[in-house]
């Protein structure tokens, strides 16, 4: 027998992380050869992503703005993987709450901090209106939630596309694709950088605190691992899955609200940027861990930062995303193999 | 002569008596703030920056603001650029010029109106020169920029008009912009001098580049009669449908004639390279002063290309004679009365519309269908 | 010993350590297992059995020691290895998938599964190789809808499909009715004739008198001694297991007598319920309950005692009757309702519903206790407090614990029933409905257990103990209902019922019932 690989269920962290590092650095070394051979300098390239993203006070702006949704929809997809449960959905939410922001941000007159509660709180019920359908029918009929909240996201893309160009449309600046802009903005803390990013930062953190010391937070932990165990020990599981899930969809829209209110300041077709999906991304690499999720999102916001700084240095976006992607798929291949481990059979003796 | 493309407001202004006979004008809609001009930079210091919408391959709006690009950099070659393809409209926008401003950029030419996307940077970044195209909110630091494409478009309405053997043209919009409106009634209105019939029928696609969208808009024209499609799109889909059809069509941007060569007519074409290079020029020297909003005239940035190969020798000669007129007398067919599609005189009997007024056109004159504000 | 040279053992163990944080699950073990032998593994829970099979199958790899295959050192790194050597093993907890059928979980992972097969061939082939090892399955169904003994057939099946020459088999017997049983000796017989080995993990002495060739004791993980079957007695076993004179029984004399029976604390009056499947599993059930009684639930598991247990705490609603908890119906029985009045619940299946594995053993050991003072206050949890609340709930159920925050998967399965079962005690005011509690059980922690019931017993709850053996529920119950096809067939003081009467009911035959 020779050298070969050997499967085991369980990984420590310790393992996960090495195999996650050494799968960045190869898809950061091979797309640094790759980049060679095409005649750019990576080793410029990889100083400017470091120098810029995080030694410039642009840089670290752009790095907060990424960071913010992302931190927002990753901790949302979280929270409902904690019950065993898939978000798919976290990008319609996100247009929900960023549409429900906007229509009371260009409709309803008010102070300016009265209208950002105001629509902080109508951003969360947005998003959580979007996932209500998925909720009941996963709750009641046991419907897949994967596929109904994936669908969603098509529906809500439409409406928010349809106001864009149609009743909502920017008729004063002709911006395109785009409705008028919100009058009320989170105040700004660092440069472009709003209070949004710290609230997105105080969640997870939040979230893992009522996991651990509130009742509530057990009763989610229970039901999570086993739900039959859960309903033996007198929790209404339902009534939980439901919270959680409405809690995702909320804070989804928050992160949709945020990105109106904060960072775009108009609804546009292509607000979510994806956060919602790439929010799945960083439940992945955050494990579960409403923790994880601050490390994860960051990881991203750092790669989505870096897409933007190399194309400013001459790469086209299609390089960009390839390397983007690489990197993604190394995390991927890299947590997978963190399962596997080398072995060589001991010659026979005896 | 004078240099006319590139004089501004406060020259123009001394030349107002000319204007009767003088041929066309670089427009200013707004004149230069009054404000200190940035400093010199010089060639080996500066950095230059250019944002896109579309890809640089995509032989049209795009590729006609690289040549731009690549004037400029023959100009000077010492300077330093950054180029950026494909900015959607997001936030991801705003991040891209942070980024260039972080780079250290003087001069920063975004070649697509992405509104306040730019203005949370600009507003910040008062150092750096500002330019952005089709913009309509020029500040201290920033000018807007545009081309005065509805007399090359009036011309080939003419050619159209000509054309057409059911009087029903047909048009591919991407937003209902001022460019779009402008673009259908100057089209419509050269078309109607020769065939009062006319009429045009506009489909909007909400976006600038979608060949799949165009093709169906396209296909949609025809079925309902059009002969002639024209819009505005920074591909050649229904070009290409118009050569399926065997059916006329005239373009945007560049000459694209091989994607369509039978029914190819015309196109409105751009060119950027001097009046980059002029701005470029004046940054450098420590003149640039923003706050601008010029309109390149025809034959200096905005023209209709060459006759397509199956345009009629009469039919070019007719609409040329036209473009003639426009060009040595500064004639303009936009003058009252002109009724919108209500019915409703818009523009009363005898009045000339301003290049401000026409550049802002948000209403459809009669005869125009599909377009709503 | 044997004088004669002893054939070469298939497998030998040398020298086996292996170490978890905080305990030492094996060391220094060696263990011989020659071919066309039973040989029985014997220890007390947490005594390292299921360790010391799986550094065997690849699980674990061993932090010291040698593993030898007929005289040649393995070291197999993972059971897929050791199953293509001839070695497999049929776990404590079963390992199939509960979504697919049985011929598809036989096939799975399998190289010689035919690519493309359809399910037809698949099954086909399942049901040859059923035939061949005299194991009977249904090839098309699916596994969750097998009872106990289906599935472990199943298991077996999968190892033995692979041409194992070594069968592992850690604890077979607790979820088998004695008829399931009695067919799984008869194939393991008739595999080890065929000159195979098989090493058979139990709790149950008698069983291992009967169907071992040899037996090896482990004690904290480190070997006792390996003696044959016929130099053994059961209470010779039991002490090389615990280390010292173990005195068992002792039940019926810690059971106070009682001048009058305890009032009906807790009630089912024509209750009808349906199981998973959406089939009759009660029918028309009337069962009192009272204080200070053991009542026994007699019968072959799957006739109705899930659905009882469940129903009797809420878990399960029943389609039709009612329940009454001192005299008052309950309007809407909950699980929660059921933890306020008292009851505790020792579930049959403690991994599906008893425990959530992955969770640490403090989560698991407060699940009845979570939502009041000390741990709760108001809407928030105190996990220090919880803490404390496991560790002093370990400490009563005697289970060393290396810290509470590793998963309860982690403690042998005998060691999570104990936690189990000090939880429900420890909650069980007015009652406690007991299934099956001492499966996985060693025979001291058996006792320990019934002396636990007992206790409450004498202190006026009432418990309800569910049970396949009819000797623990004649040693220790004060009355015994028995069910047969989810009805109560009879129910009787145990003072006054025969053996042979119980076993037949059991069977279906039915006698005029006797009021108790
Ligand atoms: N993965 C693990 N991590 C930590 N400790 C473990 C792990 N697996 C087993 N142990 C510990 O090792 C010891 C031996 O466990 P093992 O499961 O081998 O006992 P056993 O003899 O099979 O007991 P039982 O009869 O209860 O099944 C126990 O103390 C157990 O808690
Ligand atoms: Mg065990």
């Amino acid at each position: 027998m020779a050298l070969h690989f050997v499967r085991s269920p369980v990984v420590s962290s310790a393992r996960a992380l090495t195999a996650r590092v050494i799968g960045f650095v190869l898809a950061l070394g091979l797309g640094a050869l790759v980049l060679g051979i095409a005649g750019f300098d990576s080793l410029h390239l990889g100083r400017q992503i470091i120098v810029k993203s995080l030694g410039s006070q642009f840089g670290l702006e752009d790095l907060g703005l990424l960071y913010t949704p992302l931190l927002l929809t990753g901790l949302a997809v979280t929270v409902m993987a904690r019950m065993g449960l898939w978000n798919i959905g976290a990008d319609g939410q996100f247009y929900l709450g960023a549409f429900v922001t906007t229509a009371i941000g260009l409709f309803i007159k008010g102070p300016e901090p009265f209208m950002l509660v105001l629509m902080f709180f109508a951003g969360a019920a947005g998003g959580a209106l979007w996932i209500l359908v998925p909720t009941l029918a996963k709750a009641y009929a046991k419907v897949d939630e994967i596929i109904t909240t994936l669908l969603l996201n098509f529906v809500a893309l439409l409406l928010v596309y349809y106001v864009a160009t149609g009743p909502w449309r920017d008729r004063v600046s002709g911006t395109t694709a785009s409705t008028g802009r919100v009058p009320y903005k989170m105040p700004d803390f660092f440069g472009s950088l709003h209070w949004g990013f710290v609230i997105a930062l105080a969640a997870p953190i939040l979230f893992a605190l009522a996991l651990r010391y509130t009742k509530w937070g057990y009763e989610v932990r229970l039901s999570g691992a086993n739900p039959d165990a859960a309903h033996y020990a007198g929790i209404p599981v339902r009534r939980r899955l439901i919270t959680i899930m409405l809690l995702s969809g909320a804070i989804a829209g928050i992160a949709g609200m945020l990105e109106v209110a904060g960072t775009v300041h108009r609804l546009q077709g292509g607000i979510s940027n994806n956060y919602g999906y790439l929010g799945v991304m960083v439940a992945v690499l955050a494990r579960g861990s409403a923790l994880g999720v601050i490390a994860g999102a960051f990881l991203m916001a750092l790669i989505l930062n870096a897409g933007i700084i190399l194309q400013t240095q001459g790469l086209t976006t299609s390089a960009v995303l390839a390397l983007t992607g690489l990197i993604m798929l190394f995390t991927a291949i890299a947590d997978q193999f963190a399962h596997y481990r080398l072995v060589r059979p001991r010659a026979a003796t005896a | 002569m004078i240099d006319l493309k590139n004089i501004n407001r406060r020259r123009f202004m001394g030349l107002a008596g000319m204007t009767a006979a003088a041929s066309m004008v670089p427009w200013k809609v707004r004149q230069a703030l009054a404000a200190t001009p940035l400093p010199a930079v010089k060639e080996e210091d500066a950095i230059i920056g250019f944002g896109h919408v579309g890809p640089i391959s995509d032989e049209g709006w795009t590729y006609s603001h690289h040549q731009g690009l690549e004037a400029v950099k023959a100009a000077f070659p010492k300077a330093k650029y950054l180029e950026v393809e494909n900015i959607p409209f997001s936030a991801d926008c705003t991040r891209i010029y942070r980024q260039m401003v972080s780079d250290g950029a003087n001069m920063i030419f975004s070649t697509s109106n992405y509104g306040d996307l730019i203005y949370e940077v600009s507003d910040r970044a008062t150092d750096v020169a500002w330019f952005e195209c089709d913009g309509r909110r020029p500040a201290d630091n920033l000018s807007g920029y545009y081309i005065q494409h509805w007399y090359p478009t009036y011309v080939v309405g003419i050619a159209a008009g000509l054309l057409s053997k059911t009087g029903k043209l047909g048009y591919v919009a991407s937003f209902p912009v001022p460019s779009v409106f402008s673009g259908t009634n100057a089209f419509l209105m050269g078309a109607r001098t020769v065939n009062p019939n006319a009429t045009l029928q506009a489909v909007v696609i909400n976006s600038w580049f979608d060949p799949q969208g165009a093709k169906q808009a396209g296909t949609a024209l025809a079925d309902n009669g059009c002969d002639f499609l024209f819009g505005i799109m920074d591909e050649a889909a229904y070009l290409q449908v118009a050569e399926e059809r065997g059916i006329w069509a005239a373009m945007w941007n560049t000459d694209i004639r091989r994607y369509g060569p039978k029914a190819y007519v015309s196109s409105i074409v751009l060119d950027w390279k001097d009046y980059y290079v002029e701005q470029v020029k004046k940054r450098l020297a420590g003149e640039w002063t923003g706050g601008e909003e010029t309109l390149l005239p025809m034959g200096k940035g905005i023209d209709r290309d060459a006759w397509g190969e199956r345009v009629p020798a009469d039919v070019a000669a007719k609409a040329d004679a036209v473009r003639d007129k426009m060009l040595k007398e500064g004639w303009s067919p936009f003058v009252g009365e002109i009724k919108d599609a209500e019915g409703t005189v818009r523009v009363p009997a005898g009045h000339r519309m301003t290049e401000d007024e026409l550049y802002n056109w948000d209403w459809s004159i009669e005869g125009v269908s599909g377009l709503k504000v | 010993m044997p004088a004669s040279p002893s054939p070469r053992p298939i497998v030998a163990l040398r020298g086996i350590g292996k170490v978890f944080p905080g305990v030492i699950a094996n060391a220094d073990v060696d263990f011989d297992l020659l071919p066309g032998e039973i040989h029985a593994l014997l220890g007390e829970n947490g005594a390292g059995k299921s360790t010391l099979m799986n550094v065997l199958t690849g699980i674990y790899r061993p932090d010291s020691g040698a593993i030898l295959m007929d005289g040649k050192e393995v070291a197999f790194a993972s059971p897929v290895e050791a199953i293509a050597a001839g070695i497999g093993m049929v776990h404590q907890h079963f390992k199939l998938v509960r979504a697919f059928t049985v011929a598809e979980n036989v096939h799975l992972g399998w190289k010689e599964t035919p690519r493309l097969a359809s399910k037809s061939v698949l099954e086909a082939r399942t049901r040859a190789l059923s035939e061949r090892y005299g194991l009977a399955v249904r090839p098309e169904a699916r596994i969750d809808e097998l009872s106990a003994g289906e599935q472990q057939r199943v298991e077996i099946l999968r190892v033995l499909a692979r041409q194992a020459r070594v069968l592992i088999l850690d604890e077979p017997t607790a979820v088998l009715t004695p008829a399931e049983a009695r067919v799984l000796f008869k194939a393991l017989r008739a595999f080890k004739d065929a000159g195979n080995s098989v090493i058979f993990i139990s709790h149950k002495l008698d069983e291992v008198m009967e169907i071992a060739d040899r037996v090896t004791v482990l004690r904290g993980g480190r070997k006792v001694l390996t003696e044959t079957t016929e130099n053994c007695t059961t209470t010779k076993l039991a002490q090389w297991m615990v280390g010292r004179e173990m005195v068992l029984g002792g039940l019926r004399e810690a059971i106070v007598p009682r001048s009058e029976a305890g009032r009906i604390v807790l009630a089912l009056d024509h209750v009808s319920a349906s199981d998973d499947r959406g089939r009759k599993g009660l029918i028309e059930v009337d069962l009192p309950v009272r204080a200070g009684e053991i009542l026994g639930i007699a019968g072959v598991a799957g006739n109705g005692q899930r659905e009882l247990s469940e129903v009797l705490t809420g878990i399960r609603r029943p389609d039709s009757g009612r329940i009454l908890v001192e005299g008052v119906p309950l309007d809407d029985p909950s699980p929660d309702v059921f933890l306020e009045l008292g009851v505790g619940h020792i579930p049959e299946d403690r991994i599906k519903s008893g425990i959530a594995p992955s969770l640490p053993i403090s989560d698991n050991a407060v699940m009845r206790a979570y939502g009041e003072a000390p741990i709760a206050h108001g809407i928030f949890f105190s996990p220090k407090a919880a803490d404390a609340l496991a560790k002093q709930i370990a400490d009563d159920a005697a289970v060393t614990i290396p810290s509470l925050r590793t998963p309860i998967r982690n403690l042998s399965g005998g060691n999570q029933q104990r936690l189990v079962a000090r939880r429900e005690m420890r909650i069980a005011r007015l009652a406690i409905v007991a299934a099956y509690p001492s499966r996985g059980l060693d025979v001291g922690a058996i006792s320990t257990l019934l002396h636990y019931l007992i206790d409450l017993r004498n202190q006026g709850v009432a418990v309800v103990l569910i049970s396949e053996e009819l000797s623990e529920l004649f040693d220790v119950t004060d009355r015994i209902a028995v069910m047969f096809k989810g009805r109560v067939m009879g129910l009787y003081e145990t003072k006054d019922a025969d053996l042979e009467r119980v076993g037949l009911l059991m069977g279906g035959q039915t006698q005029q019932t006797e009021a108790a």
